[in-house]
């Protein structure tokens, strides 16, 4: 063997015991020293396009901090899974729950999440910090989601849409402007659909865990539609069949069947992406975190021609993006002194620096000091504007715990609508009807709209 | 008695292992199983959930698509697949080589074969859309397209399980007596008669178990349609187990997960019953 032809010189012996003994003082140090009090913690998280950024970070905290973060990276929908036999268990394996905004509702409710105050009493959230349509609190009383309630998590990753356009193809057309309205945006993607090689706009149509109703948001609240009539004050009547949603799916069906992808009942994210970072697609509205992809010679073909712009709204209504959020909670069954090393990395990952540097690492700042930092400036991270703009008015569509009942119930009923399976009214109906029918069992206080004819 | 003693460990550890846990799903299809406060509550709602199921029209389409796609899919493999052998099966030289190769994508895990097929199928960047234009067809939309998606998926599962099948009826083929076949050709039989009278009677042991392996086998398909479709576009490739998935874990409905679950594998024996009785009938003819 190749290892014991290696001579084991004096000075080897020497350089090894001086490692093992370093190596002991600090093992020593780390049992009886400071950081004897911090405990190592595990995140789960999902594999999504910020998760580099997001590890950057929480190597940026273990060096500073000598603290231990494992990651336990899993697919979205695997993410779910992991968390929920982690925290159905007697003692839970994971610490930190990244959890998405389709599923922290069920976190909440299910009583699985420690407030934040309970953990420490004299915990601050910095008020710079987004609360994401007030998604971090908790009031299990009033089952709610505002203020009034304890603070459960902190925000991970603002995630909303943006309009993603050819700023290239707008200047060599003469379009001036950002699309901000769905007039302009459908006719910018009119006049720059040319198929098969480009088309207007692709959007994402599939059916998946949350895939074509997360597409559909935007165009549903930026018509001034909604699934519930008022979910903050219980009131959850669906009105998602209401004159507003009609227009906003048959807008949607639109742009796919007269600029868009031909195969838009089929595309999921990676597919929509793939077209634009090709070339292949003027427009898009997608999640933030897929700008690093635009930009990346390895990966893009259009990089530095594209823009980012709040998603539209009717004339003089704002920008209504659904929230795709994740916020971090600790969770229930972990030790107390898990709870705490959970808190502590929590309480640095808030700070302005910490989200200045997650911003140079890739990531989106949840502290609003760094939209105003210089960075925001920097052409690279052109997006910030459009996001911190976003962020002021994204919706959380969700604050109960059965959403995946209901995102399961829209996917369905909205792809076979784009498939042209179904017409939008019957759709629209028919989804109405089901996720009443959710609601009712449940005994939400819910009501149906007249049905569209 | 002591017989029994000695067989009781292994008895136990089937019965926990096997039965136990179809017994919990029977038993919680019964139940709507609720958490607050850090812990479950079940509350018995009996046969609601089973009720629940007639209404349920993902589950009724994913049942009629997964019996055409179990009997579409089954039916290409066995054919395939024996044709393969019976080629196979006379072939002198290269033998090792080509029953590698015929059994390579058997050898792939799901996953891998719904990722390869997902890209090779995609109109845009795909293969096989390239090799369309290439010689001046349009790009067939096989997955995104309701009308052929179920029809795609099949292909896909065609292509995985053939080799399954192709190994089956090899060994059946290489285990048939030589004499029969030596007799049959003293009498003047040709190819076509040997296959006929000879080879099909005697394979059909094999080939009912076959076809029975498979046809569970398919019915429980998931991997290919999660990755290839996602049950999409509308309702057009939704499968049973994929919409056991969904219901029991995305929807964290267990309760009416299991009564799915359970009300499958009814529908399995029942076919299995009426494969056991199709069975004997053609013994006894």
């Amino acid at each position: 063997m190749a290892s014991n032809n290696v001579p084991l010189g004096r000075r080897m012996v020497l350089g090894a015991g001086g490692v093992l003994a370093a190596g002991l003082t600090r093992a020593a140090f780390a049992q009886g020293g400071p950081q004897a009090r911090v405990a190592p913690i595990t995140i789960v998280i999902n594999q999504s396009p910020w998760l580099d950024s997001f590890r950057r970070s929480v190597e940026q905290y273990e060096r500073e901090t000598d603290a231990k973060v494992d990651l336990d990276v899993q697919p979205f929908a695997g993410s779910l899974e992991k968390q929920r036999n982690s925290v159905r268990a007697s003692r839970g394996t994971a610490d930190l729950l990244v959890m998405n905004s389709g599923w922290f509702a069920e976190m909440y409710f299910g009583g699985f999440v420690e407030p934040i105050h309970a953990i420490e009493p004299g915990f601050r959230l910095d008020p710079e910090v987004y609360t994401l349509g007030d998604t971090i609190y908790f009031d299990a009383d009033t089952r709610t989601m505002t203020p009034r309630g304890r603070l459960m998590a902190l925000p991970i990753a603002p995630i909303v849409p943006l309009t993603y356009y050819r700023a290239d193809l707008y200047r060599e057309a003469g379009i001036e402007g950002a699309p901000l309205t769905f007039a302009q945006l459908e006719a910018n993607a009119r006049r720059l659909h040319r198929p098969p090689r480009m088309v207007g706009i692709v959007q994402r149509g599939a059916r998946g865990p949350h895939t074509v109703a997360f597409d559909f948001y935007p165009y549903l609240y930026g018509h001034g539609g909604s699934i519930f009539r008022n979910q903050a004050e219980n009131d959850y009547t669906v009105t998602l069949n209401a004159a507003e949603g009609r227009t906003a799916l048959d807008y949607y069906i639109r742009l796919a069947r007269e600029c868009g992808h031909p195969r838009t009942a089929a595309l999921d994210q990676a597919e929509v992406i793939q077209n634009v970072v090709t070339g292949r697609a003027a427009h898009m509205l997608t999640v933030v975190a897929a700008w690093s992809q635009m930009d990346d010679r390895d990966r893009s073909a259009v990089v530095d021609k594209i823009e980012f712009a709040p998603t539209p709204a009717l004339p003089g209504r704002p920008t209504a993006p659904g929230l795709g959020h994740f916020v971090g909670g600790v969770a229930r069954n972990i030790p107390d002194d898990r709870k705490r090393a959970t808190v502590q990395f929590l309480a640095w990952f808030q700070t302005k620096d910490a989200q200045i540097a997650l911003a140079r690492h890739g990531g989106m700042p949840v502290h609003a000091a760094a939209y105003r930092d210089p960075i925001a400036e920097d052409r690279r991270y052109r997006w910030m504007k459009p996001l911190a703009e976003s962020l002021r008015h994204a919706v959380n569509i969700y604050q109960f715990p059965e959403a995946s009942e209901v995102i399961a119930v829209l996917e369905l009923g909205l792809n076979r609508a784009i498939a042209g399976e179904i017409t939008s009214v019957v759709a629209l109906n028919d989804m109405a009807r089901q996720i009443h029918t959710v609601m009712a069992a449940r005994g939400y206080r819910t009501g149906q709209a007249e049905p569209l004819r | 008695m002591w017989r029994w003693a000695t067989l009781s460990p292994a008895l136990v550890l089937l019965l926990a292992l096997g039965l136990l846990p179809v017994l919990n799903l029977v038993v919680l299809g019964f139940f709507d199983v609720r958490w607050a406060d850090g812990r479950a509550s079940w509350s018995f709602v009996g046969t609601r959930h089973y009720a629940a199921l007639a209404g349920d029209a993902l589950f009724g389409a994913s049942i009629a698509n997964t019996m055409l796609f179990a009997l579409g899919a089954v039916a290409g493999q066995m054919l395939l697949g024996f044709a393969l052998a019976l080629l196979c099966s006379k072939v002198t030289r290269g033998r090792v080589f080509w029953r590698a190769l015929f059994i390579l994508p058997v050898l792939m895990p799901g996953i891998v074969i719904g990722a390869m097929w997902k890209l090779l199928l995609n109109p845009d960047f795909g293969a096989i859309g390239q090799l369309f234009e290439l010689v001046g067809l349009q790009p067939v939309d096989w997955l995104g397209n309701a009308r052929i998606a179920l029809f795609s998926v099949v292909l896909v599962d065609v292509w995985h399980w053939t080799p399954f099948c192709f190994l089956l009826f090899l060994a059946g083929l290489e285990s048939l007596p030589r004499d029969v076949y030596e007799a049959a050709t003293v009498d003047g039989a040709d190819a076509w008669q040997e296959l006929w009278h000879i080879t099909l009677p005697l394979m059909w042991p094999t080939i009912v178990v076959t076809f029975v392996f498979r046809l569970v086998l398919a019915f429980k398909v998931f991997d290919e349609v999660y990755l290839l479709t996602g049950g999409g576009p509308g309702t057009a490739t939704e499968v049973v187990s994929f919409t056991i998935y969904q219901r029991f874990f995305t929807e964290d409905r267990a309760g009416y997960g299991a009564a799915m679950a359970v009300a499958v594998i009814f529908l399995i024996f029942l076919m299995l019953a009426a494969a056991a009785a199709a069975r004997r009938r053609v013994q006894a003819a």
